[in-house]
């Protein structure tokens, strides 16, 4: 395909929509920089590559009116409001720019009682989606560059939000190919899922970039580091891969926020976010439970009812 | 008196976590009881099944179980509460997991067995030892822990050639 055919076969997503979000961004962060009401916004500034984005912690209205938001834009920035990142931040009420997806990462914090709603200014974007792992040469979103999990997006309108920046354009609708991919495995007989995960766990590296990159994982001891007991092996060796894949999406259950951010870090490639989506599923299946934009109080490994599903135990 | 001993050619290790409160105290009464179950099944006691962390379950494979059992109080009866009804969902989690990842349920069982129910137990364990023993021994996790593979195989011209290059 040549760029101008992508062109024509881009997801109906102009320039000027990130550029008019961008201005919204930054009139919103110079403000509230400028009015005291918080003390840093947390969003995103030009890469130094052409077309490309850094997550950025911004103190002064001079860099607030640099902020941006472009198909580059792909990292969920909750993660640096975490126990994680702690010691980044100046103290005091924080601005951050969210995604759909990113509020669902912040509701889910809320909810774990690590982040409070009183210390957060959000701006929340009207959000069309973002690149995947690999950019179009131009910068410009086309459906052969947009990420796999905004091809399936439930999340394009930020509620709870105390300020939305941009309008939303007119998307196309794109074929889920990720719920495809899901269904496909599922299909599978047992003992070629088995096959199937075995391939894709062995060529994990266990760099834990999935793991530092997601913003549910913030314990400052991660079981799958001890070693006195060892849980879990942490050369990167079979064994120990199957074992760290299927701690890790049990660790997620119930909390995972659908950010794919695991995914889109990880270097071997490995599609962690379908574990991610059939955990949710069973989630919703069995406890009719969604991550949401809206704070829950607890998740749905943390609640139980006397009348919950026991046709497996005897 | 002892019960007739049958040779079988796969005798399947089967482990048992069980909580100290209903099931531990079940198995005790089966043994006062002089009740016959059989041998292969070996019993690690917890506290509660809500302590029962689905990595012991994987280590369990991984160091060469055939077959998993996790028994604890039945709902209402937990020592701690509500230790079981979390654990219910989590187990019940933990089960959709295993399966899209491709290990055969069959091999994993989940009882409720009271400390008045040595029956129960002994029907429970002998049913999951029988099962798995008709199965076969459980190879899947086993040849993960014996294999050296580094990141992936050589699964490209490329990549092999590169392989066969180092001397
Ligand atoms: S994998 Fe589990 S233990 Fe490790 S950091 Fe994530 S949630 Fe915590
Ligand atoms: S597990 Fe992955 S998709 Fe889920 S919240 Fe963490 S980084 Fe995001
Ligand atoms: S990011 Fe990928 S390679 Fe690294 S530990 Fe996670 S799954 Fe393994």
């Amino acid at each position: 395909m040549n760029a101008k055919a992508q062109k024509a076969k881009g997801c109906g997503i102009e320039p000027a929509y990130y550029d008019a979000v961008t201005q919204a961004i930054r009139s919103e962060a110079v403000k509230v920089l400028k009015e005291g009401a918080v003390s840093a916004v947390i969003g995103y500034l030009p890469g130094r590559r052409k077309s490309a984005a850094v997550p950025a912690v911004v103190t002064t209205e001079e860099e607030a009116g640099r902020l941006i938001f472009s198909p580059a834009c792909v990292n969920n920035l909750s993660l640096y409001l975490t126990k994680a990142k702690k010691g980044i931040l100046p103290g005091g009420k924080i601005g951050i720019v969210a995604k759909g997806c990113d509020l669902r990462a912040l509701a889910g914090l809320m909810g774990e009682s690590q982040i409070k709603r009183d210390d957060l200014f959000i701006i929340g974007i009207n959000c069309a989606g973002v690149q995947g792992a690999v950019a179009a040469g131009n910068g410009q979103l086309t459906e052969a560059s947009i990420a796999k999990k905004c091809r399936e997006c439930t999340a394009h309108t930020p509620e709870g939000v105390d300020f939305v920046a941009g309008t939303l354009p007119h998307l196309d609708g794109l074929t889920p190919l990720e719920a495809e991919e899901l269904a496909r495995i599922e299909a599978m007989p047992q003992a070629e899922r088995w096959a199937y995960w075995k391939e894709q766990f062995s060529r994990c590296i266990r760099c834990m970039a999935c793991r530092q990159v997601c913003p549910f994982c913030y314990c400052e001891q991660c079981l799958c580091d001890k070693n006195r007991p060892q849980a879990v092996e942490s050369s990167p060796r079979p064994a120990g891969n199957t074992a760290w894949h299927i701690v890790r999406a049990m660790h997620l259950a119930g909390r995972c926020a659908g950010c794919a951010e695991c995914e889109r870090s990880c270097p071997m490639d490995i599609p962690l976010n379908l574990l991610n989506r059939r955990m949710a599923q069973e989630l919703k299946e069995l406890y009719d439970y969604e991550a949401s934009m809206a704070p829950q109080e607890k998740g749905p490994l943390n609640q139980y009812k006397e009348d919950d599903d026991q046709s497996f135990i005897k | 008196m002892h019960a007739e001993q049958v040779k079988h050619d796969f005798e399947p290790k089967v482990v048992a976590f069980v909580c100290t409160w209903c099931t531990y105290a079940g198995a005790d009464l089966a043994g006062t009881s002089r009740m016959q179950y059989p041998p292969n099944v070996r019993v690690l006691k917890f506290p509660c099944t809500g302590r029962i962390d689905p990595v012991f379950i994987l280590r369990a494979f991984q160091k060469g179980a055939d077959g998993v059992l996790v028994s604890g109080c039945h709902p209402g009866d937990c020592h701690y509460m509500a230790g079981n009804f979390h654990a219910r969902r989590r187990f019940a989690a933990f089960r959709a997991l295993l399966d899209f990842v491709g290990v055969d349920l069959n091999r994993l069982q989940f009882s409720w067995v009271s400390a008045a129910e040595g029956g129960k137990w002994v029907e429970v364990v002998t049913e999951l030892t029988e099962r798995v023993r008709g199965m076969g021994p459980m190879k899947e996790f086993k040849e993960l822990e014996l294999e050296e593979q580094w990141s992936a195989s050589l699964s490209t011209p490329e990549l092999k050639a590169a392989y066969d290059s180092i001397t």
